[in-house]
């Protein structure tokens, strides 16, 4: 403890990242900015803070509680720090690039700030990083989504990922297809939501014959992919809820041909945050690693336009990668040369120059945590 | 970053059971399900806290009620057996009730002294201050009709706060009413009947679905054959 302690106190949910974190967090989302690239994303870079009511937009009608306002002294309008990038890019899409070329694939990476933090992930700062696809309503866009946060993670070292898919419109379906009222499905889907299967079959009792049996089938249709998708085909739903399971098989089999090797799971019941969601969603976890790393899916633009996309969450996805590396410098000692220094960072190393001549070289490359030193015109390893 | 990943157990299965009353119900489900602990489990001098099972791979841990909730919310532990009474109280978005364990049924209540009862008419409440373990579950009882509870947070021996004037009305867990009679209470209202659930971790279940989905299934198994 010393005098200065106590202004290392940070609000809650906020923290520093420190070295070595701090660059292979963003050497990681580098990766997978370039990954999102590679299949044609193109990155682009809203503002921090906008007008309140352009956040609360579109895809942004379910972040109001999650926002930090403030007043534009200025306009004297409110402004709200953004909880979530995914609004900004529908707005972009709707308003500068409306004329832009459907389908059209955007990028983007960077802060945002909530109100309150969630349960599992304790922060309340992170980096958001993520894909739109926007005006291609193929199921194999779909597909696309869910391949390329597959690929994008795996390729950057995640191990364990699990995709789980979701359908949040089929259950609001099959209840306004089995004539219940709104306050009903609604209770049906809160039960179904907790998993709760003691509070769905007293439900489904009170409601009429055969719904408890139903909305408990329904729950239990929930696992790896292909079981899942069987017990839902086998199910007796209304016509318009069959096909919504199968628009969703077919997205399956699409995801599996272009991703082996990924765990693929099938929840048609959740819907807890999907509330906005208008089609197949998706939450990506990896094993061992608590909360989820990302969630997408399909979403309806203010232009009445299709889209689908996913978000990764940064704190989140380091926790699920192998911890972070400290880079390997060269001390150089006091009195090496420009040219010589120049010759040392060519062959790729970082260095690190001494300032005042050492008495012994060798130490205080070790104290300044080098794992090298450039003696005789050579780099070797300090010993 | 503030913690590590929590990968290195990667394989192992916790089940985290409450201490004491349920417990007790709970014992011959686990044998029909073919989870046999230990057997310090069973020797209640035994001052372990975590058991191995005749499962590879499985082990027990034994905490109280309300930390199978939280256990099981973080996935440090990924099956639980814990009230709804529990889950409601702490309503945390990561864990699952996929199975009625139909064992240790009781009920919430609203319960205040036989006197005050007789003259006592809830519906001209407008505040309502009580003694209770399940703050949020009073808080929300109490909002939904239009009331607004102030809750004095107590971890037992609710049914002692009347009686020495801490407040007039509790909200706790009734089975037989013994409790209640015993010192002078009335249940007036009934908040919500509880019986014990398997519970388990969202995450869990999603990145182990057919490991975590057969112990459902087991439990269910020994649900039925009861």
């Amino acid at each position: 403890m010393n005098e200065t302690s106590h202004i290392g106190l940070l609000p809650n949910g906020l923290a520093d990242t420190l070295n070595p974190d701090a660059a292979w967090e963003s050497d990681s989302i580098e990766g997978l900015m370039a990954a999102f690239a590679a299949f044609g994303y193109d990155r682009i870079k809203p503002p921090l803070v906008e007008f309140e009511e352009s956040l609360l937009d579109g895809p942004g009608q379910a972040i109001g509680s999650d926002m930090f306002r403030l007043m534009d002294p200025v306009t004297q309008r409110m402004m709200g720090v953004r909880p979530d990038i995914t609004p900004q890019i529908a707005r972009i899409a709707v308003t500068r690039l409306a004329n832009a070329p459907r389908p059209l694939r955007l990028s983007y990476g960077g802060q945002v700030l909530k109100v309150r933090a969630s349960q599992m992930r304790n922060e309340r700062q992170f980096t958001q990083i993520g894909v739109e696809l926007i005006g291609a309503p193929e199921l194999a866009a779909d597909a696309e989504v869910v391949t390329l946060a597959w690929r994008s993670l795996s390729d950057l070292g995640v191990k364990g990922i699990s995709i789980d898919l979701n359908l949040p419109t089929l259950v609001p379906t099959v209840c306004a297809g089995l004539g219940m009222t709104e306050a009903d499905a609604e209770q049906a889907r809160l039960a179904l939501d907790r998993k709760d299967a003691a509070a769905v079959a007293e439900f489904g009792a009170g409601i009429g014959e055969g719904i408890g049996d139903l909305l408990g089938q329904m729950l239990s249709a929930a696992g790896p992919a292909d079981k899942a998708l069987a017990k839902l085909q086998a199910l007796d739903l209304p016509d318009q809820a069959k096909a919504e399971v199968q628009n969703l098989a077919q997205a399956v089999d699409l995801i599996q041909a272009a991703a082996p090797g990924l765990s693929l799971t099938v929840d048609a019941t959740e819907f807890r945050g999907l509330e906005y969601q208008s089609g197949i969603c998706f939450t990506i976890y990896s094993r061992g690693v608590r909360g989820e790393l990302g969630r997408g899916g399909r979403y309806v633009l203010s232009s009445r336009e299709t889209a689908t996309g996913f978000s990764l969450f940064g704190d989140s996805l380091m926790r699920a990668l192998p911890a972070a590396k400290k880079p390997q410098k060269v001390f150089l000692p006091y009195g090496t040369t420009v040219s010589e220094a120049d010759a040392v960072r060519a062959q790729g190393h970082a260095t690190l120059q001494g300032f005042v001549n050492e008495t012994d070289a060798n130490a205080e490359a070790r104290r300044l945590d080098c794992s090298h030193i450039f003696i005789n015109g050579q780099v070797r390893e300090t010993n | 970053m503030p913690d590590t990943p929590i990968n290195t157990e990667d394989d192992k299965l916790v089940i985290a059971v409450p201490k004491g009353r349920i417990l007790k119900e709970l014992r011959p489900l686990m044998t029909r399900a073919g989870l046999e602990p230990e057997a310090d489990f069973d020797d209640p001098a035994s001052r372990k806290l975590q058991f191995a099972t005749n499962v590879p791979g499985v082990s027990i841990i034994r905490v109280r009620s309300f930390d199978v909730a939280t256990f099981v919310a973080f996935g440090a532990a990924q099956i639980g057996v814990a009230g709804n009474d529990v889950l409601m109280e702490f309503d945390y978005p990561e864990v699952y009730a996929p199975l009625d364990l139909e064992i240790s049924d009781c009920h919430i209540a609203v319960a205040e002294p036989a006197e005050l009862s007789s003259t006592d008419d809830p519906s001209r409440w407008s505040h309502v201050r009580v003694a209770t373990k399940y703050p949020n579950i009073t808080r929300r009882y109490f909002a939904a009709r239009g009331v607004q509870a102030e809750c004095i947070h107590l971890n037992g021996a609710m049914e002692l706060a009347p009686g020495l004037g801490l407040c007039r009305r509790i909200v706790d867990l009734v089975s037989s009413g013994d409790t209640l009679r015993a010192n002078g209470l009335v249940e007036i209202e009934r908040v919500v009947e509880v019986t014990s659930r398997l519970a388990v971790n969202r995450a869990a279940l999603k990145t182990r679905s057919e490991e975590i989905t057969g112990w459902i299934d087991r439990f269910r198994e020994a649900v039925n054959a009861a």
